[in-house]
């Protein structure tokens, strides 16, 4: 690590960086001179490109969320590693979708140990590191599901309307110390996550949008790189949809 | 004063200054942490501070909820977690 090139830079963690909406947030961080630590399970290809393109300012830590006994363990080596962190992107989810009559217990907890404990816990420990710089960013990841309601996601619903709750609480909690904390949910972007979406089905939702489109990932990461920015400064507290105005 | 009571104290006082507190002047064994002059988002940025120092949160780190009432039992916290 160039610790000289690193220290010019504002650290921001991420979690979900290997695909779809997390790695368009890491493309465009490491644009606007970001240093990005990128979370994964894996190291996707896209991921391990970004990674072996931009080796100053990019670094990768295998982590599975699912795993919330070692979330303290993972954030001290990354204040350690990395020092204090500016911003937090709460990112990584799962959408397991099915009826829930028939979803697995095994299932519903997974999903929401990984969609809200996780983020919570990330964000009690980051966001005391963020106090003492007496600022900071924590940006996290909902849907236009929380509000809107789909047939087959309740659970994944439950999980974003949790997450917003969250960020509305904690943004007053946190506010004195200089963090803001908001929301960006992005309606349904073509991603792998998606990707059951096919069809007439996707047709519809397409034609249903005043834009006449989906919005794209790098349509939503815009908004989480504009949360992070000095000009979003006064905004805290916040839900930002980003979704070519289905829901509008 | 022992070594861990005095980076504690050093700590709150860092850490006053970034919260905007007051701290009370003679502070003992017996001062309730509440009325010590850190508020409740100063006592967060005292327990980060004091796991940037001495590499530990005891509170992450027990299995059970512990909320120390006065600075003595705080730092009782820390010294068990440190031996």
């Amino acid at each position: 690590m160039n610790s000289i090139v690193k220290s010019q830079k504002k650290t921001v963690i991420i979690t979900g960086a290997s695909r779809g909406l997390g790695l368009a947030i890491c493309n465009q961080l490491l644009q606007e001179n970001y240093f990005v630590v990128a979370i994964s399970r894996s190291l996707s290809s896209e991921l391990s490109n970004l990674c072996d393109d931009h080796p100053l300012s990019i670094a990768h830590l295998p982590y599975d969320l699912a795993n919330l006994d070692d979330i303290h363990t993972l954030c001290k080596a990354i204040i350690e590693e990395f020092g204090r962190p500016y911003a937090l992107v709460n990112n990584a989810a799962v959408g397991h979708d099915g009826v829930l009559a028939t979803m697995h217990n095994s299932e519903i907890n997974s999903l929401l140990n990984i969609n809200v404990q996780a983020p919570i816990l990330l964000s009690k420990y980051l966001s005391r590191s963020m106090m003492l710089n007496r600022t900071g960013r924590i940006i996290n990841i909902s849907s236009i599901i929380a509000r809107t309601g789909f047939s087959g996601l309740s659970v994944y619903a439950a999980s974003k309307a949790a997450i917003e709750g969250f960020t509305r609480s904690l943004s007053r909690e946190v506010g004195k110390a200089g963090i803001t904390v908001n929301c960006v949910a992005p309606g349904y972007m073509q991603t792998e996550m998606t990707s059951s979406l096919q069809g007439e089905k996707l047709e519809s939702v397409k034609r249903r949008s005043p834009l006449g489109r989906l919005a794209s990932p790098a349509d939503a990461a815009s908004a989480v790189l504009y949360l992070m920015s000095e000009q979003a400064k006064s905004m805290t507290g916040t839900i930002m949809t980003v979704d070519a105005g289905s829901t509008a | 004063m022992s070594d861990l009571k005095k980076t504690i104290l050093d700590c709150m006082e860092q850490v006053a200054v970034i919260a905007d507190c007051t701290l009370i002047e003679n502070i003992s064994d017996d001062t309730v942490l509440l009325q010590s002059g850190l508020d409740s988002l100063g006592f967060a940025m005292l327990v980060a501070q004091l796991e940037e120092e001495l590499g530990t949160d005891p509170f992450s780190e027990m299995e059970l909820a512990v909320y120390p009432r006065t600075l003595g039992e705080f730092v009782t916290v820390y010294k068990n977690a440190l031996s």
